[in-house]
Parts: structure tokens; C-alpha cells; sequence
């Protein structure tokens, strides 16, 4: 999921830093940052640890976690960008895993698409199959939807000469399956915390 | 952060080299959009996603490795690396807050 340097031409990396940082602004100001600030930063370091365990499949891939559906069932989408941003920060100015270029996209991908589809999967479902099935499917689609979020990225990056009909349908492709593993774990920690703390549940 | 959770962050960061590194080596593990990447460039017969990651390298620790360290070894000091950063983070915001409230 991690774009790295070298796939995005100039202005997409301008227009996905700029998208980033007017996001941000917006998150800060509907979110109550200072209120959860050290929540936040608690979470970001277990979804940074959580992101160093592969799951490799046979076929030369694998799957970890990404987070954001869960930092949304947890805090809140807004808080959760910034959860996502301090995983992303450091990810790529410590160990370059993401460029600098793309940091834009990929902020955006796992800090804003993946939080915003969960949260709503999660708001919509929860009433209806239950904090399991709903973490489940909000963590499923968060990936899917964030993948698609990659591809067209990518797609739409004149450096890229296929367009996004070649990138999108690979990226949902992959991504759909991947998200299984993460719909599964946030499924898992969200009924877990529900029943045993359930105040660091927000939603 | 309570005891417990950090109890259970250190015993991620111990255990990921299995995952991460044994594991990965094993199957021969790239990241999806590598796969991605390779699939499209096979497919035009050039490169047309060119990863510059190496080319432009500003820390020693990139892919979460650690020079003179085998690579095991190299993810577990990674994480622990990425884990004292937020530690320091959450410790500097408790005291900030701590003296704000306090004055």
C-alpha cells in the first residue's frame, strides 16, 4: 500500500500534498485532538508494530495490517488521521518504507480513505449484525477502498501510460483480498476491546 | 500507556522478525504494489513504475534494517527504534501537559 518515490510525477505528488495538509487542517479543527492526543499516539505505536507483521501468502506477497478502520472505530476518523500520520511519518523518515513525494498519497490512502470508509461501514452495520461482523467488514471495505484510492493515483500520474483502467482493477484486485486478514483483526480487537474496555470505543 | 499494553507492544516487536523477515524470505515475500508494479512493467516490456527507493536513500535504516545487523536482528531494533519515538512523544506531552496544568 505504501507508494514509493518515483511513481507519482510532480504535480500529482504537489496536489496529493496539498490535499494532505488541507485535510489535516480540516481533521484538526473537527476533531478533539488534545483531548485524545495521548490515545493517539498509543494507538499509532501499536498499528507502527502491528504494520511489521507480514503475513506472507504463497505467491510471493502478503498482508499486514493498515489500521485505519479500527483508529476510526476507536477515535473518530479525524483523530484518526492523525493516528495515521505519525505511522506514516515515521515509516518513511526513519526506515523509507513510503516516499517523501508520495507521503501526500499515502497519507491520504490509509489516513483519510481507509478511516472514512470504515467509519461509515461501521456506523451503518453496527446497529444491525453486531461490533464483530461490522468491524469486520468496515476493516474489509477501509482496504478495498483505499487500494482503488492507490490505483487511481497511480493511474492518473501522467508518468503512468495505461491510465487508471489498468491500475484501478489491479490495485481493488489485490487489495480486496488483503483486506480479509485486516476486516479479521480489526473485527477481533474492536469486539475484544468492546467487552473489556469498552471506554476506548468510541463509536 | 498501561503496563500490560506495553507488555504486549514489546512482544510484537520481539516476534516480528518471524512474520516479517523469516517468513517473508520463505516465500520470497514482495509488497503487493511491487507485485503490481512488476506485473505492469512485464507487461509493457520496460519500466514504466520505476522505484527510486535506493536511489535516493537518506537513512540507515532503510526496509527496517540496521547496518552490521543481520536482518532478524536489524527488524527487532526497527521496531524498537519506531516504538522509543512515540515513547518519547507520549512522554513528552504527559509532562508538557502535566507542567501546563501545574504551571
Amino acid at each position: 500500500m505504501h507508494i514509493p518515490d518515483g511513481y507519482l510525477d510532480p504535480i500529482s505528488a504537489g496536489v496529493t500534498w496539498a490535499v494532505m495538509l488541507a485535510y489535516g487542517y480540516y481533521a484538526y479543527r473537527r476533531s478533539e485532538l488534545q483531548k485524545y492526543m495521548e490515545l493517539a499516539i498509543s494507538l499509532a505505536a501499536a498499528i507502527f508494530v502491528a504494520q511489521m507483521l507480514n503475513w506472507p501468502i504463497p505467491g510471493g506477497t502478503s498482508l499486514h495490517m493498515v489500521g485505519g478502520a479500527l483508529a476510526a472505530i476507536l477515535l473518530g476518523p479525524f483523530v484518526a488521521f492523525f493516528v495515521l500520520l505519525l505511522v506514516l511519518l515515521v515509516q518513511t523518515l526513519v526506515f523509507h518504507d513510503g516516499g517523501i513525494t508520495t507521503l501526500g498519497a499515502n497519507v491520504i490512502n490509509m489516513g483519510v480513505v481507509a478511516p472514512l470508509t470504515g467509519y461509515a461501514v461501521y456506523k451503518v452495520l453496527r446497529p444491525r449484525v453486531g461490533v464483530f461482523w461490522s468491524a469486520f467488514a468496515a476493516g474489509w471495505a477501509s482496504i478495498t477502498v483505499a487500494g482503488i484510492a492507490a490505483g487511481l493515483e497511480i493511474g492518473l500520474s501522467p508518468w503512468f501510460p495505461y491510465g487508471w483502467t489498468i491500475s484501478v482493477p489491479v490495485m481493488a484486485g489485490w487489495h480486496a483480498l488483503l483486506g480479509l486478514v485486516e476486516g479479521a483483526i480489526t473485527g477481533f480487537v474492536a469486539l475484544y476491546l468492546s467487552k473489556r474496555a469498552p471506554e476506548y470505543v468510541r463509536l | 500507556m498501561t503496563r500490560r499494553f506495553l507488555i504486549l507492544l514489546i512482544a510484537l516487536a520481539l516476534i516480528s522478525p518471524i512474520f516479517g523477515v523469516w517468513l517473508a524470505n520463505l516465500i520470497n515475500y514482495h509488497e503487493p504494489l511491487d507485485v503490481a508494479a512488476d506485473l505492469i512493467n512485464q507487461a509493457a516490456n520496460r519500466t514504466v513504475l520505476n522505484d527510486t527507493r535506493y536511489r535516493m536513500n537518506w537513512t540507515p535504516f532503510i526496509d527496517y534494517t540496521v547496518p552490521g545487523l543481520p536482518d532478524w536482528a536489524g527488524y527487532i531494533v526497527s521496531a524498537f527504534i519506531g516504538l522509543a519515538i512515540y515513547f518519547l512523544l507520549y512522554t513528552a506531552l504527559v509532562r508538557w501537559r502535566h507542567v501546563k496544568r501545574t504551571g
